[in-house]
């Protein structure tokens, strides 16, 4: 293990030392920062105001509305805006850590150590899902303690959106890996992610795409890369709906968790398995 | 400690189209205490070899081993030290930090790094660069660093491409100065490297290679020696001594004040000697007239070369 620990270790400093862990940090602060100095607002703070004191409600669009329902719908929104923001800053943040540990005269150095080729792949995949935590935990803790602040209303259960981010970006993250450990090539890796991503959540409309092409064959091809692909478009909806509790929390139990969670994992850990079935054939 | 049999490698061009023919049979063992060079021009498989004991490339033929524990098994290196050609250690890393995440990966503990790492950057020059950042350290610097690098957990056996490459006539010395101080401590090393003079200096053994096979094998001594050749210092040298030198069957030749005689045998020479003693001669110096390693080496390159011409003529 302290080879593996090592190795996380090393993933750590050098994302410290590198510009993408700054600007992954960066944007990250300048979300929260954008976010407290919205609800620092008059208009908000009027609205504060008034629900302190004519009891919990705030008056918006002349409708009466409960101040927690609020605080949770903003908490909502958010998490939702996260998924995205978190997925692509964390992909963009670990994508390079198979790319350049496989440069020629870096991969000899970690080789050489008396470390099988499986473990310290997945040395720099929790590394890579370390750090993706960390940056998760810095933005979601960072809003809930502005919205705690300035309301006095603390919903932990915002921070259930984090893990299903988490989540997502492992099953994408390992697939990175896959792309990196073949190519070899960061930008690669990192289009290739992003545009799965993006395809698999147009998938979410399986049928009505399938309805819409021409033959049998195409649509049966359409449901098929659906069940392959992550469900990414269905782990935002999951996301928004385990956050927000409630009505819509409701039709998070109508959500297919095996369908969703179960095969975005498989995807995660097929890519995983592959990924390391290569790098560890692969001559240097 | 090292040992390699039958060792032959393909490399396949895109798609298997094309096929290269890398190592083609190498059989070579380096015992404890040993310095072993290996030689030869490029792409003769001097850096396939070293990758293959690493289990960095997969052999498609023959079997190599580290303390008698095949290669592919990442246990074999847990007491190699292996310094590459054109390494490069994360420049965002201080010494001290590279030394320590490389020494964990070897197994060392914490505790046990924090005394080893100030100690063996002393030992390689360094002390005074220990917190400072490797992407500030100069080419000789990063050289002396990996081969720190590759003596962090005191390894049994040292596989070094190219160590003084960028290092300086100073530096060079000290480097070799502590491979010979490994050998002595029992160090099984294994160097790969163009400096032919480096080789001669350091080196018990060498192989030389040639497109994938073993073109020599053997003490630099032997390899070096031109047989029935012998450099004689006598004096004093007058033309009865010579005519009764060449009368005997002896070639010989004057150059640079002593004798080159070229003898039949061990009893020839000793007869030239007596003969040389019988009229009064002082023997100051007699011993073999060797090559350099560099000549054997082209020698070797070239008659290879000379071969192939003539089999496709």
């Amino acid at each position: 293990m302290k080879a593996f620990f090592a190795s996380v270790e090393e993933v750590f400093r050098e994302a410290s030392a590198r510009w993408t862990l700054l600007a992954y940090f960066a944007l990250s602060s300048l979300f929260i920062l954008m976010f407290a100095l919205a609800v620092n607002l008059d208009i908000v703070d009027g609205a504060l105001a008034g629900a302190r004191l004519f009891g919990k409600t705030v008056v918006l669009g002349g409708e009466k509305v409960d101040m927690d329902r609020l605080v949770l719908g903003f908490e909502t929104g958010f998490s939702g805006f996260l998924y995205m923001l978190g997925t692509f800053l964390a992909l963009f943040a670990t994508a390079h850590l198979v790319p350049r540990l496989q440069e020629k005269g870096t991969i000899d150095l970690y080789l050489s150590r008396p470390v099988g080729r499986t473990k310290l792949l997945l040395s720099r995949y929790c590394g890579g899902l370390l750090l993706a935590a960390a940056n998760l935990l810095y933005l979601f803790g960072a809003i809930w303690l502005i919205v705690v602040w300035k309301t006095g209303i603390a919903h932990p259960r915002f921070f259930l959106g984090g893990v299903v981010i988490l989540f997502g970006i492992a099953a994408m993250l390992a697939f990175a890996f896959l792309i990196g450990v073949v190519t070899s090539s960061t930008a690669v890796s990192l289009m290739v992610t992003y545009a799965i991503f993006l395809f698999a959540a147009l998938l979410s409309a399986r049928e009505k795409i399938a309805a819409a092409v021409s033959s049998e064959w195409s649509a049966g091809l359409i449901r098929a890369l659906y069940w392959i692909f992550p469900k990414t478009a269905e782990l935002g909806r999951a996301t928004v709906a385990l956050v927000s509790g409630g009505e819509t929390f409701q039709r998070f139990g109508s959500i297919d968790k095996l369908a969703v969670f179960g095969s975005t994992g498989l995807f995660g850990l097929v890519a995983l398995g592959l990924a390391a079935w290569r790098f560890s054939r692969k001559d240097f | 400690m090292i040992a390699a049999e039958g060792l032959r490698k393909v490399y396949s061009a895109r798609f298997g189209t094309r096929k290269v023919r890398a190592l083609d049979g190498i059989d070579l063992s380096v015992g404890a205490g040993e310095v072993f060079g290996l030689l030869g021009p490029n792409g003769a498989g001097k850096t396939t070899t070293v990758k293959i004991l690493l289990g960095l490339t997969r052999p498609t033929d023959g079997a190599a081993q580290l303390f008698g524990i095949p290669v592919a098994d990442p246990k074999s290196r847990q007491r190699v030290g292996y310094l590459p050609e054109g390494h490069r250690f994360p420049g965002y890393l201080s010494a001290r930090q590279t030394l320590s995440i490389f020494g964990r990966m070897s197994g060392m503990e914490r505790s046990t790094l924090k005394a080893r790492i100030p100690e063996l950057l002393k030992r390689v020059g360094l002390s005074d660069w220990i917190d400072v950042k490797v992407k500030k350290f100069s080419k000789g610097m990063t050289q002396r660093l990996g081969l720190a690098a590759a003596l962090v957990h005191d390894p049994e056996v040292l596989l070094l491409d190219e160590p003084t490459d960028g290092v300086d006539p100073v530096g060079r010395r000290e480097i070799r100065d502590l491979l010979r101080e490994e050998a002595s401590r029992g160090r099984a090393i294994l160097l790969n490297s163009h400096l032919l003079s480096e080789i001669e200096l350091t080196c018990d053994r060498v192989a030389v290679l040639r497109k994938g096979k073993v073109a020599a094998q053997g003490r630099i001594a032997d390899l070096t020696a031109q047989g029935s050749r012998y450099r004689m210092a006598v004096s004093p040298v007058d033309e009865s001594l010579l005519a009764a030198f060449r009368a005997s069957g002896a070639g010989v030749e004057r150059v640079n004040g002593h004798l080159v005689l070229t003898t039949r045998d061990l009893e020839h020479l000793n007869a030239l000697v007596d003969t040389a003693r019988a009229r009064g001669g002082v023997l100051s110096e007699l011993s073999p007239v060797r090559s350099s390693l560099e000549d054997v080496f082209v020698d070797l390159v070239r008659t290879g070369e000379e071969k192939e011409e003539e089999n496709v003529r």
